[in-house]
């Protein structure tokens, strides 16, 4: 599981071009969306089904999904793990 | 009308009102170096494009010669311009699915210039007037008149910048603080001119 966030770590920085950041700032808990964590918005969230998608096979269907699986890594990796 | 204050945020270093603040010239990161040192919380800068974060950065410094009193609604304009538009990004954009063959969403919003505008006002709840331009050099007399418009109209503050990002690499940002008084448009010009060629080292 802590490779699967590292991974996930790199992609985020990647796939939504925070140049500025490493994976080691970004908390395996912190919320990514909102004003607190990565202060991320629903044009990101269009990048992490991209994400997903690209990278894991797995195709989010409801967009309701995505506040629960979005809501950090942890989350991220926990949801990936069960369906890929 | 008078220089309140200025700012300027280029890669060898961050200054307000003349004086270096931070000093990035060793910095592999100068932005984010930058960033860290302010002190602020607002994490959306790690997503910002490059004209944002040094408009961003510039603004910050700035806002201690914002008067209190303040109506952010009606009392306050953004003028800003550039030569380069936001081509930097729009060439990022464009090897995003040329290169990679994945458009992506999070650099396509950064593909216009006053998205910078936008940031700050989503920043900082700012809700008046603003403008971003597209001009081949910065040119004090037109932030003068374009200013004056405003406060012949009742604004009392314009936050004016020349936020420019070449893609060769060059970059600045340029801020200042105009507000209404007796000082002549004519003085206001040269005293702009002369401020970005001291900062220039022109």
């Amino acid at each position: 599981m802590s490779d699967l966030k590292e991974n996930l770590k790199a992609q985020i920085i990647e796939q939504l071009n925070l140049e500025d950041l490493t994976p080691a700032d970004i908390q395996d808990d912190a919320p990514l969306f909102g004003d607190q964590g990565l202060g991320l918005d629903s044009i990101d969230a269009l990048e992490f089904i991209v994400l997903l998608d690209a990278n894991y096979g797995i195709k989010i269907t409801d967009p309701n999904q995505g506040k629960e699986i979005f809501q950090s890594v942890n989350t991220l990796a926990d949801y990936i793990s069960k369906n890929q | 009308m008078r220089v309140l204050a200025h700012s300027y945020v280029c890669p060898n270093g961050t200054f307000l009102n003349g004086k270096l603040i931070f000093d990035t010239k060793a910095e592999e990161n100068p932005l984010k170096f930058t960033y860290q040192q302010l002190g602020t919380e607002y994490p959306k800068f790690y997503k910002m494009d490059v004209l944002s974060k040094m408009a961003f950065i510039g603004t910050e410094l700035l806002l201690p010669f914002f008067p209190e009193s303040l109506d952010t609604e009606n009392d306050l304009q953004l003028l800003f311009a550039n030569a380069s538009s936001s081509q930097h990004t729009d060439n990022q954009f464009v090897d995003s699915y040329e290169k990679l063959h994945n458009p992506s969403p999070s650099l396509f919003v950064y593909t216009l210039p006053n998205i910078v505008t936008g940031e700050l006002c989503i920043r900082y709840k700012w809700y008046g007037e603003n403008c971003f331009f597209i001009e081949k050099q910065f040119n004090a007399k037109n932030y003068v008149e374009w200013a004056q418009m405003g406060f012949n109209k009742g604004n009392t503050l314009c936050l004016c910048g020349w936020i420019e990002a070449k893609t060769t690499g060059e970059q600045e940002c340029f801020l200042f603080l105009l507000s209404p008084s007796r000082e002549t448009q004519t003085s206001t010009e040269t005293e702009l001119s002369t401020l970005i060629k001291q900062y220039r080292n022109e």
